[in-house]
């Protein structure tokens, strides 16, 4: 068994079982700690295919940022010391089936369409993506900055407390 | 490996978050789920690109464009799901049916 195969591997375990934590446990901590394990593993993936920029891109963003995020609006919102509520046995069946299906669909589509494997590794990804970004999708780069500042903004603005003349 | 352990990882993947965004209730589980199928997204069109397209940076700027997307619904949806709790001190969607007539 070669490196890549063996973080292939690893990769793939972590990421299977990080989303099994993500959406399985009743805990909704113990959900975003599985989430951000789950990425952890996606980015293991992505190093096997040799794009370490994407792999150091999606660790920052999610682990750091969005996991990070996720735990602020938890302490800010849910409250933890009520007892869950039951599930429903019937839900659970419903949504597994669904979910079986669909990821079942999508795995036949993907395997059954005519792909011409091709063997060459990506080489110098950080390179290679800001030369796409800043020639070939620079509008794309553009808007996804505007986006993110308007979210940014439009985040303070939704959640900023309103003084009470203006009224509720 | 092959193109198609990584295309059954990504379906994995997509199957686990499906499941996740239909049967939880909390708001916060719903998007973890949803941002799974995202990187299960990302997954399939790096690997597409890597070994089966023509030119494989164009994989990473999708999968760059969808991690941006993501890290601002992720904003968006969690100021709201604040919002949405100091109105109605619950973030469970089956009590969030005020609209139903």
């Amino acid at each position: 068994m070669t490196w890549g195969s063996a973080v292939f591997v690893v990769s793939t375990v972590t990421a299977l079982l990080g989303a099994l934590a993500a959406v399985g446990m009743r805990n909704i901590f113990h959900n975003i700690l599985g989430f951000a394990v789950a990425m952890l593993g996606v980015s293991g993936l992505f190093l096997t295919l040799g794009a370490d920029f994407l792999a150091l891109v999606f660790i920052l963003v999610y682990v750091g940022a969005v996991a990070i995020v996720m735990v602020y609006a938890v302490m800010l919102s849910q409250p933890l010391d009520q007892p869950p509520r039951p599930r429903s046995l019937l839900k659970i069946f419903g949504s597994a089936l669904v979910a079986g299906f669909g990821g079942l669909a999508v795995w036949g589509v993907l395997r059954s369409a005519p792909w011409h494997p091709r063997g060459a590794p990506l080489r110098d990804s950080a390179s290679a993506a800001g030369f796409r970004f800043l020639t070939d999708y620079v509008l794309a780069f553009e808007l996804i900055s505007v986006l993110l500042v308007v979210a940014m903004m439009g985040a303070v603005m939704i959640t900023r407390r309103r003084a009470p003349a203006e009224g509720r | 490996m092959t193109l198609l352990q990584y295309l059954s990882v990504a379906a994995l993947l997509f199957g686990t978050g499906l499941y996740g965004l239909i049967q939880r209730r909390n708001l916060v589980a719903m998007l973890i789920a949803l941002e799974l199928m995202l990187a299960s997204v990302s997954i399939a069109a790096m690997a597409l690109t890597t070994y089966a397209g023509g030119d494989t940076s164009v994989g990473l700027v999708i999968a760059l464009i969808i991690a941006g997307v993501a890290a601002a619904e992720t904003a968006i949806a969690l100021s709201l799901f604040v919002v949405i709790q100091r109105s109605t001190h619950s973030i469970d969607v089956e009590q969030l049916s005020e609209l139903k007539g």
